[in-house]
């Protein structure tokens, strides 16, 4: 690995700190990886640049400032630029002259090694000044040009310079990386000349390495605009954090602002706030300012209707709309407008009847439609207007405002209104996300069928349960690997829920059932086209026939409505069916399996996916400290060692790593809480234990640990003096690797034990001298 | 033969020995009552502490720090410390953090009496 990954990263540009910034790890990689190319000039301009296509809000400029601060700390030969076209500018002339303000600030900062001069208000004449002296008459002549340009009358020329200011850098040593963030570009939409265009132009003209961010929906056609080769571009595109990452900012931003949360809150936090990160840090800095601890669903929900009624979300959608529709009598109408296309309201909103309402020409209409699509408030789908797949906090803020300014009705009418909506779909919200997580991955494993051969009776429930129903796991394996009864799986090319199909499927659970589109053989052709149609049964016992039946006829009628012509029925139930309902699944020419078939399938096509499912792999104990509680904790890893074939030594070197790391933790922290988390986890040829407590670490503890290898004798030469402190060393002898881990809350032990350890014996620490 | 259960531990004497028995678990609490059971045998004067581990399935170092303090005011005392009947995995602990460099090992209580009473155990080479 590159040493130079391992420099702290300063924290100059970036509102959090590096540990801080969660969930877009990849991303930043990637932006990484591309600052460090090299510009190739046979290469085409296009081809030097990176598009970030990104939802809005979805912190693509905190992500450019951690590239910025990145590259900053390495010091290597690539001068970072990041600049943000500002929301508040009014004009392209003033956005540019800050663009070369920014980068001669940033540029000098760089090769001073002064971070702080990023922040400082300078003006050029106080920057050339700073001029190091390699650079000094290029940045003399740019000044002079500028003032040249700046006091012509052509501003698409000032604008121009401005922003090719990057191209005139001469020194051979270093090389600029401009990160051009433009997702407010939107704002300067009544610019007399192009200003996506001036910007696309100049970064192409740089031949270097560099990044243009905008919002998806405006950035791709401003490039395809002004570069016939769009495609040329490297693409990456920010959408809104997975769960698991959403969680994990939830987690880290609320112990930035010191906001007690509990699980619950934080997954409801993560499915309300659709993952967007933006609306998450709001809603826990509101947190913080109100010092409310958000522990219900009811302090998360009156937090959120307070900040979407005049908090920081109400700011963010009253000043975007304020942006599309200046006039507030415009604004009003587009509101109510809006309001009328959510779902509920039975209307459907065409753009004819938008012209008529708004009485606006062509032209004008247009501009608001397009503004309105590219914030992704709406969806423009011919000649429709779609609110419904907007964001659900938008839907919110839209009702709100729509009752509160069009009807006129009593703000605190509508606050509780507002409220008792959100509680009412908030424990509906969470069940649905419960039954995706815990569902089985019907469409992910569907989508993974590509013409494998997999045993038969992975999909004949009678026939497989009649040999392997209670057979041992490893037993099933060799049998199925041994049997020569092989299924073709087909070739799927799209995979979708059957909801998207026909509605008529949500009656049996909106996650329940697939329907995949693809081939079986080789060959593309209308003989080989096939639809598979997936359903999973709800049923404790062998799923019966009149369950059987009711799927069936649901499964058959979507293919009839869709005009399917070629099908395969799969069922599964988790417990397989009853004989009668083999037999009919048989008349009928479906396959059926059970929740261990299915399980089985997924591990032979994706283990990744099977493992996902299980999670049988990890236990988790919290205890109390104190009260020779560590014993417990000592008694757990004893049996889920001995399980995995530990040798009784190996078992006995465990429980003594696990005591001596719990009487660390009860030890040396100050915890608020005074438990302790124990983590234990199967890994193939290993058991990871972790042990973790919140709480304060004494400084005397870290010195402890990084000496503890440098003590292997204090024990034998000196009984009388520093006879404790040994928990860490004892653990390290112990244990194949251990890690000690200061986190935000507390402290965490990673200690790992290997099946084939080398530490079967005790090491002779203690001889003779 | 007087055999006492205070604190819960084990203990007897055998002219100037005793006998001291660890519990299974050997942590702060136990560590501490087999230290005021040693130190009070001491004053009683006994000239050497047989500490027998037969029960001990489980040490921890705090444990181990404790029965290091043991040996100390044992040696100051002039006392012989034996541990008796102690588990391979103990055992490693207490070579791997030192102990055995102090005191004698044998197999068993019976081992460590005898050889007490006709002198064949000395004091440990390596003192302090």
């Amino acid at each position: 690995m590159n040493n130079q990954r391992h420099k702290p990263v300063l924290q100059i540009l970036g509102r959090v700190k590096r540990d801080e910034f969660i969930g877009r790890s990849a991303e930043l990689e990637r932006l990484l990886a591309h600052a460090s190319f090299p510009a190739d000039g046979a290469v085409a301009a296009e081809a030097q640049g990176m598009l970030v296509l990104t939802a809005p809000v979805a912190g693509v400029s905190e992500l450019l400032r951690q590239t910025f601060d990145t590259l900053f700390s390495r010091r290597e030969e690539v001068v970072p630029i990041y600049f943000a076209l500002p929301r508040a500018e009014t004009t392209a002339v003033s956005a540019a002259i800050e663009f070369l303000n920014t980068f001669l600030r940033q540029y000098f900062a760089f090769r001073r090694d002064e971070p702080e001069l990023c922040h400082a208000s300078l003006t050029l004449n106080d920057l050339l000044k700073l001029a190091p002296a390699p650079d000094l008459d290029w940045i003399q002549e740019l000044v002079e040009t500028y003032n040249q340009h700046r006091f012509g009358e052509n501003d698409r020329e000032l604008v121009r310079f401005c922003l090719t200011a990057p191209a005139r850098v001469l020194a051979n040593d270093v090389r600029v990386f401009v990160m051009f963030d433009a997702s407010q570009l939107a704002n300067y939409f009544d610019s007399p000349f192009s200003f996506a265009s001036e910007i696309i132009k100049a970064l192409n003209s740089l031949n270097e390495c560099y990044v243009l961010a905008g919002l998806r929906r405006e950035i791709l056609g401003a490039v395809e605009s002004v570069c016939a080769a769009s495609n040329a571009h490297q693409v990456l595109r920010l959408d809104r954090l997975s769960e698991d990452d959403g969680r994990n900012l939830v987690s880290s931003e609320a112990r930035r602002q010191e906001v007690v949360i509990n699980d619950e809150s934080r997954d409801l936090l993560v499915q309300q706030l659709e993952g967007t990160p933006f609306f998450i840090n709001a809603i826990l800095r509101a947190a913080r300012e109100a010092h409310l601890p958000l522990e219900s669903y009811l302090a998360c929900e009156r937090l959120y209707i307070d900040e979407l009624m005049g908090g920081r979300l109400n700011r963010y959608f009253s000043s975007t709309l304020e942006v599309i529709a200046p006039q507030p009598d415009l604004r009003a109408a587009v509101v109510r407008l809006l309001c009328e296309a959510l779902p509920g309201t039975n209307r459907t909103a065409s753009i004819e009847s938008w012209r008529r309402r708004l009485q606006l020409d062509a032209g004008e209409l247009e501009q608001l439609l397009q503004s309105l699509h590219i914030y992704e408030l709406i969806n423009r789908d011919g000649a429709t207007i779609d609110v419904q797949g907007s964001s659900e906090v938008w839907r919110d803020y839209l009702r709100s405002r729509f009752r509160l300014d069009a009807l006129r009705e009593p703000r605190a009418l509508v606050v509780a209104d507002v409220m008792a909506s959100a509680l009412k779909r908030a424990p509906q919200k969470i069940a649905r996300h419960y039954r995706r997580a815990a569902g089985l991955p019907l469409r992910e494993l569907v989508g993974t069928f590509s013409s494998q051969f997999v045993p038969q009776k992975l999909f004949q429930y009678a026939q497989y349960a009649e040999i392997y129903k209670g057979a041992m796991p490893e037993e099933i394996s060799s049998g199925l690997d041994s049997d020569k009864d092989l299924l073709r799986l087909p070739q799927i090319f799209h995979a979708a829920s059957g909801v998207s199909f026909s509605r008529a499927l949500n009656a049996l659970g909106e996650e329940n059932s697939v329907v995949a589109h693809g081939f079986e053989g080789a060959a593309y052709t209308d003989e080989n086209e096939i639809v598979w149609l997936v359903g999973k049964l709800e049923s404790k016992l062998e799923a019966d026939v009149p369950l059987v039946e009711q799927w069936l006829r649901a499964l058959e009628n979507v293919a009839r409505q869709s005009g399917f012509v070629r099908t395969r029925l799969w069922l599964i139930a988790n417990e397989g069916f009853s004989a009668a309902a083999t037999e009919l699944l048989r008349a009928h020419n479906a396959y059926s399996s059970s929740h261990q078939q299915f399980e089985i399938l997924s591990s032979r096509l994706n283990p990744e996916l099977s493992s996902a499912v299980d999670g049988e792999d990890e236990f988790v104990l919290i205890l109390p400290m104190g009260a020779d509680n560590e014993m417990l904790a000592a008694s757990t890893a004893e049996q889920i060692a001995r399980r995995l074939g530990f040798s009784t030594e190996a078992v006995n070197q465990i429980k003594t790593a696990v005591v001596e790391a719990c009487i660390n933790a009860s030890e040396h922290s100050l915890s608020p809480d005074r438990k302790i988390y124990q983590r234990f986890r199967v890994e193939d040829d290993k058991l990871v234990i972790t042990i973790s407590s919140r709480g304060i670490l004494p400084a005397n503890l870290i010195a402890n640990f990084e000496t503890a290898g440098d003590a292997e004798t204090r024990g034998a030469q000196a009984p009388t003096n520093e006879r404790r402190g040994w928990g860490l060393k004892l653990i390290r002898t112990l244990m194949d690797e251990v890690e000690f881990e200061r986190v935000d809350e507390g402290t965490k032990l990673r200690m790992t034990k290997y099946l084939r350890s080398a530490k079967v014996g005790a090491p002779p620490v203690a001889s003779d001298t | 033969m007087g055999e006492s259960i205070k604190s819960s531990i084990r203990s007897h004497c055998v002219g100037t020995t005793a006998v001291v028995y660890a519990s299974d678990y050997l942590n702060k609490l136990t560590g501490e009552r087999i230290e005021r059971e040693c130190k009070k045998q001491l004053e009683s004067g006994a000239r050497a502490l047989v500490i027998d581990f037969s029960d001990t399935e489980l040490v921890n170092s705090i444990g181990i720090s404790i029965l290091l303090g043991i040996i100390d005011i044992a040696e100051k005392s002039g006392a012989l410390v034996v541990f008796s009947d102690v588990n391979n995995e103990t055992m490693q602990l207490f070579e791997m953090l030192g102990l055995t460099r102090h005191v004698v090992l044998a197999r068993n209580e019976q081992e460590a009496l005898s050889g007490l009473s006709n002198s064949t155990i000395q004091r440990p080479a390596v003192g302090h």
